[in-house]
């Protein structure tokens, strides 16, 4: 089934809407800024510099505490929503398939941000930053976007830290970095994903993993790298399960850890699963 | 280790397959993953849990082989390690011939060295194993019966020595498996020996047999150098009348030639003779001396003793001295005692070699010192019989020394005579006719002619002497005029003077005990060629005095009378050290072992307990694994 099916985009309309009926009052297009601006809604004090626009000056405050005060408002904009989507052949594998997954994700994501006014654009990744989709907005790059995700295929090897580098080098706006990846990257994740925050973008994180992934099944194999062909012979037991699930969680539980540090969002997508972890990703807004 | 069932061994033919079926199970579904990062770094933990780990996948397949080879060598039945069992019964055949009295490189001689290995089998006696040893010369000696008792058996073991008349180690074996008849379940005979005889063997064992080779095995060959014969005779010349010939037979064994110095030597005279010569390895070379012997003071042949000495290597000792009696220059008394018969008299009187005296039974009566030579009685016998040779003839009484005489039988004729003995030898009695015979009815005697009722010519052997007994009167036949006549009586003549010369006491073999003729209850006392003492006490008229296994000269003291014996090996096929003897059992050859210490013993029972182990410990694997 390809992303312009008819069902798909069904099912992308009533996930707007549910996501409508589950985040009450969060209109479209009114998403909240990082950065704090003119715009009517009070969100702080602080103290006046020189060089601030006195307009800002709260008079009122002044009166009663004989201190020149800022108000700040929360500066209400339209962002641009970055889909970093993973292309390695390493989501080449799983059932679905999760590059299938990740595009999908990529799909539902962008639907959203376009429907909301948003300006979306999407920069598939492997080993290299490959032709993005450019920032668009409007229902009517839908179609359009569908059908750029719809033909993306997997190549190459995962290497987050060349692909935000390169990303980083084309100076976006700063917006909402979202990335669609297993994470699996010799080179590690947090670096790259760190010079994001640094460069004051705003990340999530879709963690997107085959449920294969998460429990193998037993027994005698040669597991081949998709990306690198690497060969591995493993008789995979229970002591060897074992150990492959704690290596797993220690990854797994890295990811979290540094989500949460970071103030980034963070979510395990597993096969099918989209609908629970778009929600758990617009609940924590 | 040896296998009783050595074929099953093929079942060993299963690890191919099971490698091929391992190599077959062990082939992996190739499975395409987004990266191994993870699987590499678990498995990189696991190996470092325990290094072993990384052993495990092979584990499986090397249980599965060791179970296949414990099943195989299980199903061969393998024996060879393991103690004796309990209560088993082992008699040990020693080898006692003159060869194992030769030394090995490290000094020790065969005979000691058997017996450090029975010791080692006396000191692994299982709990209710009882042994016995046998001693295996000229003939087979039970020295200790089964016994438990160590001390006992290590006390007979050290009191054998090397016998200088072979080795009949068939009879020995034959001896100690009947011994073993109903012994217990791993009792065996163990027969040490150094197969230095000639020929072949077939040892008919009724238990299992164990045949250890006390032969230096990893030394070199063996090497001797050995008088293998001696002998003299004389050869008068108007210059000297007591002018001997000597005639010595030297033999190289081994593989190197020989320089050596030959000796002759006479008692209170030193050396008589010498001469070197050079023996080329495997020969034998005859040597020819010359020397004037003249009697002794005491009337007595002298004793001549050969020696060799040389610089090349020789194993054994014990032939390396010869002691022979020189020809006695003296002529041989002969006493007649009654009246003979004239045809005796003819004869006694025409040897050159007897000095004849005529007495009577009355004067010998009188005399006090017993007479030295032969001494013929005609007609009248006294009631005990003279130390030393004699004979009877025609006898007039009907019991002569213990021996009766029938009534006379007329127109008798001999059927039979002993053509073998040395009294018989070209001695016929064909055409011989007599007129009338008494038969010896005697069971005493030896028979050396006889009619069809009875002997007519015997001998009784005693331990101070023989008689020959003659129970007819020559002069009665025609046997006087028959050639036989004169050699039969020089033929006794010659016994008798060997005998004499021989210092009276009777030639038995080296090693075996003196057999001196004296009164009952005295003391004698014997001087080895060593210098050693021993002394005996004579019961039944005979002192047996055990003695060194060692060639020389006995001096004998025997109740007051000075007398000597004579010990050689004089034995070419026990001079010969190298091991030649084939040996079979019950028609297979029987492959010499190097110890025995261990016993066969089937071991499959601990193959077995270790294949259940084996077993046990994959599937312990197997379920982990799983």
């Amino acid at each position: 089934m390809t992303l312009l099916d008819p069902d798909f985009i069904r099912r992308l309309e009533q996930l707007r809407l549910q996501v409508r009926r589950k985040l009450a009052g969060a209109g479209a297009g009114a998403r909240r800024s990082t950065r704090r601006g003119a715009s009517v809604e009070f969100a702080d004090h602080r103290a006046y510099s020189p060089g601030d626009d006195l307009r800002r000056v709260d008079w009122n405050a002044y009166a009663r505490l004989g201190e020149l005060i800022l108000r700040l408002y929360v500066a209400e904009e339209d962002i641009t929503v970055y889909l970093l989507v993973d292309t390695s052949r390493s989501l080449d594998v799983g059932e679905p398939k999760k590059i299938e997954v990740a595009k999908r994700m990529a799909a539902a994501l962008g639907y959203l941000a376009l429907a909301g006014s948003e300006r979306v654009s999407i920069v598939p990744f492997s080993d290299r930053v490959r032709a993005p989709f450019p920032p668009a907005r409007g229902r009517k790059r839908v179609a359009p976007m569908l059908k750029y995700l719809d033909a993306l295929t997997p190549d190459g090897e995962t290497n987050l830290d060349k692909t935000v580098e390169t990303f980083l080098a084309r100076r976006p706006r700063k917006g909402l970095v979202v990335v669609l990846s297993d994470l699996l990257d010799p080179g590690g994740y947090a670096r790259p994903l760190d010079r994001l925050i640094a460069e004051r973008h705003e990340v999530a994180v879709f963690h997107i993993l085959d449920p294969s992934e998460l429990e193998p099944e037993q027994g005698d194999f040669v597991l081949v790298d998709s990306e690198r062909g690497t060969r591995v012979d493993v008789s995979v037991d229970a002591r060897v399960l074992a150990a492959y699930r704690k290596r797993l969680e220690a990854f797994l539980a890295g990811a979290r850890a540094w989500a949460k540090k970071r103030g980034a969002h963070y979510s395990l997508v597993q096969g099918h699963d989209l609908e629970a972890a778009l929600l758990e990703y617009l609940r924590a807004g | 280790m040896r296998f009783l069932s050595p074929l099953s061994l093929a079942w060993l033919g299963l690890l191919v397959p099971l490698v091929l079926l391992y190599v077959l199970k062990r082939r992996r579904d190739e499975k395409k993953v987004a990266s191994t990062m993870l699987w590499e770094q678990a498995l990189e933990d696991l190996r470092a849990e325990s290094p072993f780990k990384r052993l495990m996948p092979n584990l499986l397949l090397l249980l599965q082989a060791l179970a296949i080879i414990f099943a195989a060598v299980a199903l061969a039945r393998p024996v060879g390690v393991g103690g004796v069992p309990d209560g088993a019964q082992i008699a040990v055949v020693i080898d006692t011939s003159a060869s194992m009295a030769a030394t090995h490189g490290d000094g020790t001689t065969r005979l000691a060295q058997a017996k450090r290995r029975v010791r080692d089998l006396i000191d692994g006696l299982p709990p209710g194993g009882a042994l016995m040893i046998v001693s295996a010369g000229g003939e087979p000696v039970v020295t200790r019966a089964l016994s438990r008792d160590r001390d006992a058996l290590f006390s007979a073991l050290d009191a054998l020595e090397v016998e200088g008349g072979g080795s009949d180690l068939e009879e020995a074996v034959a001896v100690s498996s009947e011994r073993l008849r109903d012994a217990p379940s791993g009792s065996r005979v163990v027969v040490l020996t150094d197969r230095a005889a000639d020929g072949s063997i077939d040892l008919a064992a009724t238990v299992p047999l164990t045949l250890i080779s006390v032969v230096d095995e990893g030394g070199r060959e063996p090497e001797n150098t050995a008088i293998v014969s001696a002998d003299a005779h004389p050869r008068a010349t108007e210059e000297s009348p007591d002018r001997t010939e000597l005639f010595l037979r030297v033999a190289r064994f081994g593989a190197t030639p020989a320089d050596v110095f030959v000796t002759a030597r006479v008692e209170g005279r030193g050396l008589v003779a010498s001469r070197r010569v050079t023996i080329a390895a495997g020969e034998t070379e005859s040597i020819l001396m010359t020397a004037d012997l003249p009697p002794d003071p005491d009337g007595r042949a002298a004793v001549l003793t050969f020696a060799i000495e040389s610089d090349a290597t020789d194993d054994l000792a014990l032939d390396d001295l010869a002691v022979i009696p020189s020809p006695a220059a003296r002529r041989v008394p002969v006493f007649l005692v009654g009246d003979a018969p004239s045809s005796v008299r003819r004869v006694f009187r025409a040897d050159r070699g007897v000095e004849l005296y005529a007495t009577s039974l009355e004067r010998l009566a009188q005399r006090e010192e017993p007479l030295t030579g032969l001494v013929v009685y005609a007609g009248e016998v006294p009631s005990e019989p003279p130390p030393g040779p004699s004979m009877v003839i025609a006898p007039t009484e009907d019991a002569v020394f213990g021996a009766t005489l029938a009534a006379a039988v007329e127109q008798p004729e001999i059927i039979q005579w002993a053509e073998t003995d040395d009294a018989l030898r070209f001695v016929s009695f064909a055409d011989v006719h007599l007129r009338s015979a008494r038969p010896i009815e005697s069971s005493s005697v030896t028979s050396l002619a006889e009619l069809r009722s009875g002997p007519v010519i015997a001998r009784q052997v005693r331990s101070d002497g023989e008689t020959t007994l003659v129970s007819f009167d020559p002069d009665q036949t025609d046997w006087p005029r028959r050639p036989s006549f004169v050699v039969f009586f020089r033929n006794v003549l010659e016994s008798a003077r060997q005998r004499l010369r021989e210092g009276g006491v009777a030639a038995s073999a080296l090693g075996q005990p003196l057999r001196v003729p004296v009164a009952e209850g005295a003391e004698v006392e014997v001087v080895s060629p060593s210098g050693r003492r021993y002394t005996a006490v004579s019961r039944g008229g005979l002192a047996v005095v055990d003695v060194d296994a060692v060639a020389g000269v006995f001096q004998v003291d025997a109740d007051g009378r000075s007398l000597h014996a004579l010990r050689n090996l004089l034995n070419p096929e026990e001079s010969e050290l190298r091991p030649r003897l084939e040996i079979a059992e019950h028609g297979e050859e029987l492959v010499a072992r190097a110890s025995g210490a261990t016993t066969p013993r089937e071991s499959w029972p601990y193959f077995v307990f270790a294949l259940l182990l084996l077993i046990a410990i994959e599937a312990f694997v197997s379920t982990r694994r799983a």
